[in-house]
Formats: C-alpha cells, structure tokens, sequence
C-alpha cells in the first residue's frame, strides 16, 4: 500500500508520527491531510532521510536546488554547495543535475542526507540520450519512463515532471504572444523535442505509466510547469492558465491510484496577482500542495532575486502556498555557488515564516513573541539563540559595536526600551542600572 | 505660502511640475492631490535643490534611507559617507537622526551635501541637549523643543517627524494594552519618560498649534511621529497603536486646516495578515494622507535579514496603499549601521517599492517588461539598462562572463529547436 491507500484506510504509517513529531500536531492531523490530499509526506526507502511533511496546517518548506549544471562543475563543488544549504536550514534538497556523473552524485546525495531528495528526471534523460544516441533529439519515451523508474526505485522522494505542457498549451502561449514562453528548462526541451517530432508531449501520453512507477516505489509527484511565467507579464496568461487547468485533471487521477501529489508553480508574478495565482491553483488541482518557485514581483531586480522571491515567496505562503523553492542571489545571472546557496536558502526560510506567521501557525507565533520578549529583557544571548540565523545575528551586532558601552550601538544609550522601562515597567528596571540614572548622575 | 495653500488657490507650482515630469502624470493630479492632502511634496523654502519628489496617493512608492551619529559612534565622516551613498543607491529622501555632539554640525553637513528630501527628529536633538543643559532629559523645557524646531525648519528641513500623536489617552491605552515590546520608539520614549516624571501632557501635543505655525512658515512637511508603533508582530494593531492612529488622525485634521502638507508615519512590526487592515485603518482615520511606514517587518526573528522581512512586509503595505518606506537595513535590532548596510538596505527597499510600481502598469511595468525582453534576447545591455541597480547588476554579469572565456562552439539542442518554433532566436541556456 501507498502512504495515500494507508492513509485512506485510516491507518497510521511510521512516517506520519515522525511527521506529526516534527510539526507538533497529532498523527491523525497528517493522516486526515495525506488521505484527503491537502498534505504530502515526502519520504524515501533510504533509512537515513527523515520523512518531512508539506501542505496544510504544516510548516512551510523551503527546498534549494543544487545540480552540475556548467562544464566546470564536480561532484564535490555541488556537496559542498549541499553542506551550505543544511547549515541555512533548508527542509529538501533537489538535484538538477543536468551533466557530469549524475547517477555518482545522486547516489552520494541519497547516501547521505538526512532531508528528502527530490529530482527532475528529464534532465539526466536528455544527457545519458546525449551520450547514447549522439544527440538528445532521438530520445524516446521509453527513455524518459526508464529514468524516471530509476529515480524512483533509488530512494527519490519527489520526481518533477512536465506532463500538462501539451501540444495545446504550447500552440496557445505562441498564437497568444506569450513574452517569454522558454522559461523552464526541462519543459523547454520538452517543447523542442515536441516540435522536433510533431508529437504530443510523451509524458501525457504514458501518464498511466508514470502514476504506475510512482505508485510501486511511493515518490511524490511534482507537476512542474513548463509554463511558469518567467515575467510580470506572462502572469495568468492563458497558457499557464490552460496548463493548470491540465495539471488539475493529471492530479486527479494520480491521486485516484493512490499516488501523492503536489504541483509546482512561478516564478514571476505581480504582487496584485498572487493571491489569484494561489487560489486558482488550489481550486483546480483539488488543494493539493503548492510548491512555488518565488513567486518574483519585478523582473528589475536581477543580482538580488533572492530578496524579490522572499517578497512573493512570503505573500504566496500567507495565501497558502505550502512550499518554497529558494532562489539565490545568482537567478538570472548564472549558476549559484555555496555562498549564493546559503543566502537563497536564509531569504526563502524568512519568507516561509512570515507566512507561517500570517497563516497564524502556533509554533511560528511562539517564536515570534519569545524573540520579542527577550529583545524587551535585552537578552541578548537569547535573541541570538531566537534568531533563525544565530551566527550571523551574534557576528553583525558584534562588528557594529565598538566599545559595548551601551550593549547596541544603534541608539546607544538613548535606547528608548531602557528610558521607559522605568516608568512602564518599574520592577524589571530595578535589577539594571538604566540609562535614566546615568543621566541623572551626568 | 506653502504647497498646500497654493494648490489650494488653483496654482501648479515649479515643484509640481518636476513631480508631474518624473512620474509621468499631469500637472493637475500632482495639484489636486496636494491641495486634498493625498500627496505632499517635501521641499523646504529655504533649500533649493534639484531633485524634487512628490509623495503619496498615484504616485511610485519613495524610499528614505537614514542616517546619523549616536552616542556611542559619533564620526561625522562616516555619516557623511552613509548619506551620499544613499542617495547614489536611489534613496529619495533622507532622515539625519544624529544624536551624537555636535548635532547642529551635523545637520548643516548634512544638508550641504545632500540633493534629496532632507528629514530629521527634532525631539532628539532637544532631548540630548536638554541634559547637557539641564541634567537630565526629562527636565526639556517644552520651549526649548519649539526652538529647536524652528532652529531646523529655518536652516532648510524639508520633512519632520514630530511626536504629538502621544497623549495621555494613548499612554493610558498602552498601560491597559498588556504589551510584549512597550516603547520602541526613541522620540516615543523620551516623551513618555518625560510625561510622566513631569505630570504634564505631551509638549507637541499640548503645543499643536505652534507646531504648525512653525512648520507652515517654511513649508516643513510634518511627519506625525509614530511614538506607539508595535516592536513586535504581538503588539500590532493592540489598543495602544490604535489610539495613537486616532489622535494622528485629528492631528493630521487640524494641519489639514491649516495648510501644512502632512503625512503619517507608522509601524513596525505587523504581521502580513493584519496589513491590509492597518493600511485602511490609517487611511480612513487620517483623512487619506500619505503613510510612511518603517517596514512592516513581517517577522520579528530574522535580526541580521530585516533589510528582507522590511521588504516583504513594506511592498505588501505598498500594495494596499502606503506611500514611503523607510528602509530597513541588516543591522536593524543589531547596532549602527555601517556603510554596506546602508547600500543594502536602500537595494533591498527599492525592490520593495519597485514591486508595487510595477502595479500601476506605468514606467516600472515597462521596465520590467524591457528587462524581461532583455533576458529572450539574452542581451545584457537592456537588462542592466532596466534593471533598479545598473552598477550592481554591471558588476554581477562582469564577474559572470569572466567564468565562460572558453568559448566552446554552442551545441545545437532541442531548446533551440523550441526558441525557432517560438521565432526568438537564441536560446537561454
């Protein structure tokens, strides 16, 4: 049985208490989000990565994505770059290897980690096609399920794939002007393979057979979007709209054969125009989890996309997205490096839980009130600990400082917390020599 | 006579034109909405500089980066340093809060220097002199305030931020509220202290109306300070904030009447589920008059990042109206921000107020659009032109190209084959 049957049955499964641990609600909260779809549990055969939870009433998660992708990368560079994204505290891991030793990596990643693996499989298809055929245009379908079997049956636990990027889809974003239509990677290629053959896109055609592989080895699927809008402008046009609306029908019949579900969403999207994207998306795929990648607000923002995707990424969380692909510093530019990869994770992780925040998620408000009160008691040791980047809080504030007179150099001794504690707060006061008195004896 | 007045009588001024130009609107809605009190136009009589911005209601979001000595580090260089480079990052006003020795150099230095909207906190400044003078900050003689801020209005002030949104009611609220961060506000703070070691209602209050006597006769915008924002997501929108936002409004009222322009500055801390409603709340009790928000910061545990949760939480409050964004930078809740946190936190802000450009389908959305156009036709030269930051996008893409020099013959792939199908020529590989 698939952790969806078992969850359909009423049963509860080792991965849904270990979930339902980590996100302090009961197992039977996971078990009732799994079987009604509005939570999936990414999880692997491999007894070192830990099941995380994503969708309603849970955390929001953040995934950051590593992969050889140039000449010049290695094996080595991509774990180390792994390394950085764990120490910023990233929920999932997606190898987007697109060359190199896929398989030598992917088995290094899924040895290893702790945290859930996620794929797109057509990119190790297109290179071991490469290699094989001499060029990636006589890759077959056959090719495409082959990997994506292999994938599943290592311990992937989430495998994105372009199955609603149709011949229909891709005639409308043409016909309708789309700006800029050759967004996503795999489904780019995807749509050139399509155009190369004059065929439907393969993936929807054997879509039985890719709900049959997911379902024997229990991965989550992950519809990506060939159709991600990749400027403010492409937002909800009708070729993302008309790809939903095929992505909702796919997630239904996944789901009927046991299969869990999520969806990948953009990408560049005007503020005015999230909450639209969300509720949409979660109307026709059934409210299965939202797994966004941004969502990008302006496209003027190059070199700093990290920051321009925690402005979409938070807001698409408080309207219900459920999940954050991070996006680093390097967007638009080239391929992130290690430092990239620990910024792109710290902005999405902030963004996750402003959302969270706003979601009115219990754990999220707690954090939020213990940081405050210690700001109030100026405890600084325990803000540092609060902070959901201890190192960096602690080093900023000591490099700002340079005598520790008043413990903050921002105000010095003006602190305003200080000045009116002794009159709001004349117990708490007495304890701390206040700046009021050093006024007094001056 | 001041902006307002002159909109008032039917007159399009100098300054209104220049923000009509840059904001691609007619003369007329810049008058119409100075004359209503939507939008104000920072530009003292005093000071003539060239770079004039209008803000508020129908027009881009403005960025203010601050600025400023505190007592524990007073380099005036530094300072100086921190405000040009705010003002090359693109911030369109700038806030002098020193409270370090010599303030008035400092503020003389800093007008000098500077070709933006110039602001500062005249509480402050009495504050601190107020013990040098009188030994102890609570001991301000109310007089000694009102001097200080004519002092600052006549050596050119554009905008002001004066706590008078502070009375006994609010204070009373506050005791009542059950706060986790009480006072976070400095100006807030001095006066609380003040209130209550004097007995005495709030001087700004109490003493309105010079206030606006003042400010009007050199057409200083008065920036109703926000002495209760929350300091914490807990706090937002408590009882205490809400009475302060009730007085500002029947401030923001009386200068109305007045003929002073004015805006409202708020919080803060407040969570992404309540900005809609702070954004309304203060629009309808202000009388629609600009909001000038600090953040929101949309949560309080990223010390370190709140250049970013500032960014989330002001282009959200953007959205649903407010008008200017003080920056945040990384230092915020840290310490005294050195000069790569001002250059971050103005980088970081202006995206902010770019994604809310962006909704009135204006200059930002086409902007976007040639950036957007740009990365199809992988040419860099448009995305850079487009972009918020050339010179930082310039560097990025130099840094970039220098890792592709192999120049390795492009293999012809099936993105290719697509980017024909679609007619755009190259690929973006």
């Amino acid at each position: 049985m698939t952790i969806l049957e078992s969850a359909k049955a009423g049963l509860i499964t080792p991965e849904m208490e270990l979930c339902a641990q980590d996100e302090q609600v009961s197992p039977e909260f996971i078990r009732s989000g799994v079987a009604d779809g509005t939570i999936v549990v990414l999880k692997s055969s491999r007894p070192n990565i830990r099941p995380v939870a994503v969708g309603k009433g849970m955390t929001t998660k953040v995934s950051a994505s590593v992969g050889m992708y140039e000449e010049y990368d290695t094996p080595e560079g991509e774990l180390a770059k792994i390394d950085e994204a764990l120490r910023a505290g990233t929920d999932t891991i997606m190898d987007l290897s697109v060359r190199g030793d896929i398989r030598g990596l992917r088995e290094q990643v899924l040895s290893r980690s702790k945290i859930p693996v996620g794929t797109l499989p057509i990119y190790q298809t297109l290179y071991d096609t490469e290699q094989k055929y001499g060029s990636s245009f006589d890759m077959t379908a056959q090719d495409m399920l082959d990997t994506i079997e292999e994938q599943a049956a290592e311990g992937v636990s989430f495998l994105a794939m372009h199955p609603a990027t149709t011949q229909a889809v891709v005639k409308t974003s043409k016909e309708e002007g789309r700006l800029d239509p050759l967004v996503s990677w795999g489904g780019s290629h995807l749509i050139g393979w399509m155009v190369l053959h004059h065929e439907e896109n393969p993936l929807f055609i054997h879509f039985d057979e890719i709900i049959e592989i997911c379902r024997r080895h229990d991965v989550v699927l992950s519809f990506a979007d060939g159709m991600r809008p990749g400027c403010i402008d492409d937002s909800l046009d009708s070729a993302q709209v008309q790809e939903l609306v095929i992505i909702g029908t796919l997630v239904r019949r996944a789901r009927e054969r046991g299969v869990q579900v999520m969806v990948k969403g953009p990408g560049h999207v005007p503020l005015d125009e999230i909450e639209t994207t969300v509720k949409l998306m979660k109307k026709l795929c059934h409210n299965v989890p939202y797994f966004v990648f941004g969502c990008l607000p302006t496209d003027r923002a190059e070199g700093c996309d990290h920051i321009t995707s925690a402005i979409g990424g938070a807001i698409a969380s408080y309207y219900g997205a459920d999940f954050l692909c991070y996006v680093t510093p390097a967007e638009h530019i080239g391929m992130p490096d290690a430092a990239d990869v620990y910024e792109g994770v710290m902005a999405s992780r902030i963004a996750a839980h402003a959302g969270d925040v706003a979601k009115g998620h219990p754990g999220a408000l707690a954090w939020d009130r213990e940081m405050s009160v210690a700001r109030r008691e100026m405890n600084w040791k325990k803000q540092f600990e609060m902070s959901i980047d201890p190192e960096r809080a602690e080093r900023m504030w000591r490099e700002r400082s340079t005598s520790f007179t008043s413990e903050c150099t921002m105000c010095g001794k003006y602190c305003a917390i200080k000045i009116v504690e002794r009159y709001l707060r004349p117990d708490a006061s007495k304890d701390k020599g206040t700046v009021v008195t050093e006024e007094q004896s001056a | 006579m001041t902006q307002s007045e002159l909109a008032r009588k039917g007159k399009i001024t100098e300054e209104m034109e220049k923000v009509a130009l840059k904001e691609n609107v007619t003369p007329e809605f810049v008058r119409e909405g100075v004359a209503a009190g939507r939008i104000v136009i920072p530009k003292n009589i005093h000071r003539d500089r060239e770079n004039i911005c209008g803000i508020g209601g129908g027009l881009d979001v403005k960025v203010n980066g601050l600025m400023g000595t505190s007592s524990d580090r007073n380099d005036m260089i530094m300072e100086a340093k921190k405000l040009l480079m705010l003002e090359e990052c693109g911030a369109d006003a700038f806030m002098d809060l020193s409270t370090g020795d010599d303030i008035d150099a400092m503020r003389k230095q800093s007008l000098s220097i500077s070709n933006i909207a110039a602001g500062c906190v005249p509480v402050y400044q009495a504050s601190v002199e107020a013990i040098a003078k009188n030994g102890m900050m609570v001991n301000m003689d109310p007089k000694d305030l009102l001097e200080t801020i004519e002092k600052q209005c006549a050596e050119g002030m554009d905008f002001m931020a004066v706590h008078s949104a502070l009375n006994w009611s609010v204070l009373k609220a506050l005791q009542k509220a059950g706060r986790v961060t009480d006072v976070v506000s400095r100006g807030g703070s001095f006066l609380t202290a003040w209130m209550y070691h004097n007995q005495r209602e709030n001087p700004l209050y109490e003493y309105f109306d010079d206030v606006l006597k003042i400010l009007k006769a050199h057409d200083t915008v008065l920036s109703i300070g926000d002495a209760i924002r929350p300091g914490s997501n807990a706090d937002s929108l408590d009882a205490a904030q809400v009475q302060g936002l009730i007085v500002a409004g029947e401030l923001a009222k009386r200068a109305l009447e007045a003929d002073v322009q004015v805006m409202i500055e708020g919080p803060g801390h407040v969570p992404l589920n309540q900005i809609a409603t702070t954004m309304q709340l203060q629009k309808q009790l202000c009388h629609n008059v600009p909001y000038y928000i600090l953040g929101f910061l949309a949560t309080d545990v990223a010390p370190g990042y709140d250049n970013i949760t500032g960014a989330i939480g002001g282009a959200f409050a953007g959205m649903y109206g407010a008008d200017f964004l003080c920056y945040l930078t990384p230092a915020e809740h840290l310490g005294l921000p050195n000069e790569a946190d001002v250059v971050e936190g103005v980088r970081t802000t202006r995206i902010a107020a770019d994604c809310v450009n962006a909704l009135h389908r204006r200059g930002a959305y086409e902007k976007s659009r040639e950036v957007a156009k740009g990365r199809v036709n992988l040419d860099q030269k448009a995305q850079i032109e487009n972009s918020l930051d050339p010179e930082y996008l310039t560097g990025r893409f130099a840094a970039e190209n220098l890792r592709h020099t192999s120049g390795t013959g492009h293999k012809h792939t099936l993105m290719d084959v697509a980017a024909d199908y679609y007619g755009i020529g190259e690929a973006v590989s």
